[in-house]
């Protein structure tokens, strides 16, 4: 088997991790392209028109592991109320329209969970105990969470730092040390080490940088190549970003601790619950929990990044603008159409008009 | 005396406006960019020199609008802001008590919802350029009226004609479709003003709070008819300022005014001076093909001396040997 999969933020280096303790000959990881303009191209033009972003860019990194010569092809699958749960069909109907004579499997994320992850990567290592099987994962999964250990202190440093692009091109150096790391005592200590790095970047120490959460659909947030490096832009503006959604997190919670009762989304939902209470499908609903949270510990605004046409997230965006937490929230649309100088624009209005109403919050006047 | 100036470059005029220290505007020029940015903002240079004497120090100078890196490379800008909040900025100055923006230029329009002198939401049309200048322009050229003329017509209309506005090329064809029905040219002249009201009021405005006062500024302000369209959907009067084409500008000006004085910002300005006028300044645009993103990168020139680049994915071209 030559097994392929889309990319999804760093999704990849879990999935290597996986494969260089389970591969065998006969059965290889095939890592797409990082994602490109040209994932990006053939994604569009073999979609549908009013398929969102997330479809366009997932088929596009299919088509090149396809390229690569993948034969099985790993997808999520899900009964959320969102297109989510036709993307395996639609797009494996597609790469048989092309002539790719590759075979899908999908990965339940709304039921199985653990159980089908653990299910899927038995089927597709054949003989491998379970004990190999879980015990890659797990390391798998110390790889994603030191990186987003890692990353969560890049966000702190990008809007203080001296030199612009430094702490960027540490995390950059983070992620490869990390992919290569074969010992999960290596990957603990290499996060160590880069945590330092970042701290000792020489920064603004008088700088109270703007903090900024953002929210919204899974994809467009986690994926920076959907969201056009939105976080590396508002580092840039010398705002301080933090995300709580990361991939890291939600395998912890949706696979382990929702079980024990510590359901975090279930906090989300709570706090969401005055101005929406029950699912609306996707991520909707943890948006709009997510800004209230944001709201009550102090954050200066919030970005909604949702696909374009994504209806949960259009409910969730209409939501929240009504909502009585006070806090200014911009919302961004992500899509094929979208221009980078558009998306600037509105940033760097949106980074003056929080600076201003946090200055005017402190000396009681504008400027 | 000291003056600043503020430079708004936008996609189908760029405008200039130079302020004394007391604020006030002591020169201006409203010029057509003609997809020539950098000639106009030389240009723009040269007028404003001719309009003021010898004495007037610029001490600060900021762009502004879609140009506005390039024209800070140009002049040498002290600040570069966008122009949502210049416009938001000179309109708070101007009229304290504003409340809500309505800013339709060349080729976008935005809405700047004001709250205590401050700046709480704004929204800006990113999907469809219908009501925009250019637009308008478009149309009167199509209908063979002058585009200063197209407010006296659609004053003039008693019965408008219901238009499609929710696209410019469903509206433009449903326009024909008017005129072979025989609608008189007010009419349809107005019921295009009204439509392309509907269409920005469903768009850039869509789930806005708008609250009088209501100021209307941009270039498409000096349009009576686009005004009869606005004051017909709400029951307060929307008031253009003078100056509403300049409006960037000024709020540029005021704030590398505020940010060279105020903040006791002692480093002299970065202005070229008026000189700049003379330089050849050579843009040019390549495809990185460093990766397959193919990024198009646009630089900036004089001297054979790389200025500035910007529009690639990644900070590959960003940094530029320092002169």
């Amino acid at each position: 088997m030559r097994i392929g999969f889309p990319h999804f933020g760093n999704v990849y280096i879990a999935l290597k991790a996986v494969a260089r303790r389970l591969e065998s000959p006969g059965d290889v990881l095939i890592t797409p392209p990082p994602m490109t303009q040209h994932t990006l191209d053939l994604g569009v033009k073999y979609s549908p028109a009013e398929a969102c972003l997330p479809y366009k860019l997932t088929l596009g990194s299919l088509i090149e592991a396809c390229e690569l010569g993948a034969d099985v092809l790993i997808q999520a699958r899900g009964t959320g109320i969102c297109r989510l749960g036709y993307y395996a069909k639609g797009q494996e109907q597609m790469l048989r329209d092309l002539n790719y004579a590759a075979h899908f499997l999908t990965v339940d994320i709304s039921h199985h969970k653990f159980i089908g992850i653990m299910r899927l990567m038995r089927d597709v290592t054949h003989n491998r105990t379970w004990h190999e099987i879980i015990s890659s994962f797990f390391f798998a999964i110390g790889k994603l969470s030191a990186l987003d250990r890692i990353e969560k202190v890049v966000h702190k440093i990008r809007a203080v730092e001296l030199e612009k692009g430094t702490a960027s091109r540490i995390y950059r150096k983070a992620i490869t040390s990390i992919d290569e790391a074969t010992k999960s005592k290596e990957v603990k200590e290499l996060t160590k080490e880069y945590i330092e790095k970042l701290n000792r970047v020489p920064k603004d120490i008088t700088a109270e940088p703007l903090k900024v959460g953002i929210v919204g659909e899974i994809y467009v947030v986690i994926e920076p190549f959907a969201n056009m490096d939105i976080e590396i832009e508002l580092g840039k503006l010398g705002i301080e970003v933090e995300r709580t959604l990361t991939i890291s997190r939600w395998v912890k919670y949706s696979l382990f601790l929702n079980y024990l009762g510590l359901d975090e989304w279930r906090k989300v939902h709570k706090l969401a619950h005055a101005y929406l209470d029950h699912d609306i499908g996707g991520d909707g609903w943890e948006s709009v929990g997510e800004k209230v949270l944001y709201a009550r510990n102090g954050f200066d605004g919030i970005i909604h990044l949702a696909p374009f046409t994504c209806m949960p997230e259009i409910v969730a965006e209409n939501i929240m603008p009504s909502t009585k937490e006070d806090i200014p929230v911009l919302a961004v649309t992500c899509d094929e159409q979208q221009s980078k100088q558009g998306m600037l624009t509105r940033l760097e209005a949106f980074t003056d008009l929080i600076g201003f109403r946090r200055r005017r919050g402190e000396h009681g006047r504008r400027v | 005396m000291k003056g600043y100036l503020g430079v708004d470059v936008g996609s189908v005029t760029t405008k200039l406006a130079l302020l004394d220290e007391h604020e006030q505007l002591i020169a201006s020029i409203y010029l057509r960019t003609r997809g020539n940015p950098v000639d106009m903002v030389k240009q723009g240079l040269r007028e404003i020199q001719k309009q003021i004497s010898p004495e007037v120090e610029v001490s600060g100078v900021a762009t502004t609008g879609s140009g506005r890196y390039l024209a800070g490379v140009l002049v040498g800008a002290d600040l570069v802001k966008n122009e949502i909040t210049t416009h938001a900025v000179a309109a708070t100055q101007h009229i304290p008590d504003v409340r809500t923006i309505f800013e339709i230029g060349g080729q976008d329009s935005k809405i700047i919802i004001i709250h205590d002198g401050i700046v709480v939401d704004f929204g800006m049309n990113s999907v469809c350029a219908a009501g925009t200048g250019s637009f308008l322009e478009h149309q009167a050229e199509r209908l063979n009226v002058k585009i200063e003329d197209f407010g006296g017509h659609a004053l003039r209309s008693e019965n408008p004609a219901r238009i499609a506005g929710r696209c410019t090329v469903f509206a433009e064809s449903d326009m024909i479709h008017k005129q072979q029905l025989g609608y008189p040219l007010d009419d349809i002249i107005y019921g295009l003003c009204q439509s392309l009201i509907r269409n920005y009021l469903n768009n850039v405005a869509l789930g806005k709070e708008i609250q009088p006062r209501l100021v209307f500024q941009g270039g498409v302000a000096f349009n009576k008819g686009i005004i009869r369209a606005f004051n017909e959907v709400f029951d307060s009067e929307v008031y253009v300022p003078p100056h509403n084409e300049l409006m960037g500008a000024i709020g540029a000006a005021i704030l590398v005014h505020e940010e060279m004085e105020i903040k006791q910002n002692h480093h002299k300005s970065k202005f070229k001076g008026f000189g700049v006028s003379d330089i050849e300044f050579k843009t040019s645009s390549f495809i990185c093909k460093a990766c397959p993103n193919l990024c198009e990168v646009s630089q900036i020139a004089a001297d054979g001396k790389v200025l500035a680049r910007w529009g690639g994915r990644c900070d590959m071209w960003e940094r530029v040997p320092e002169s």
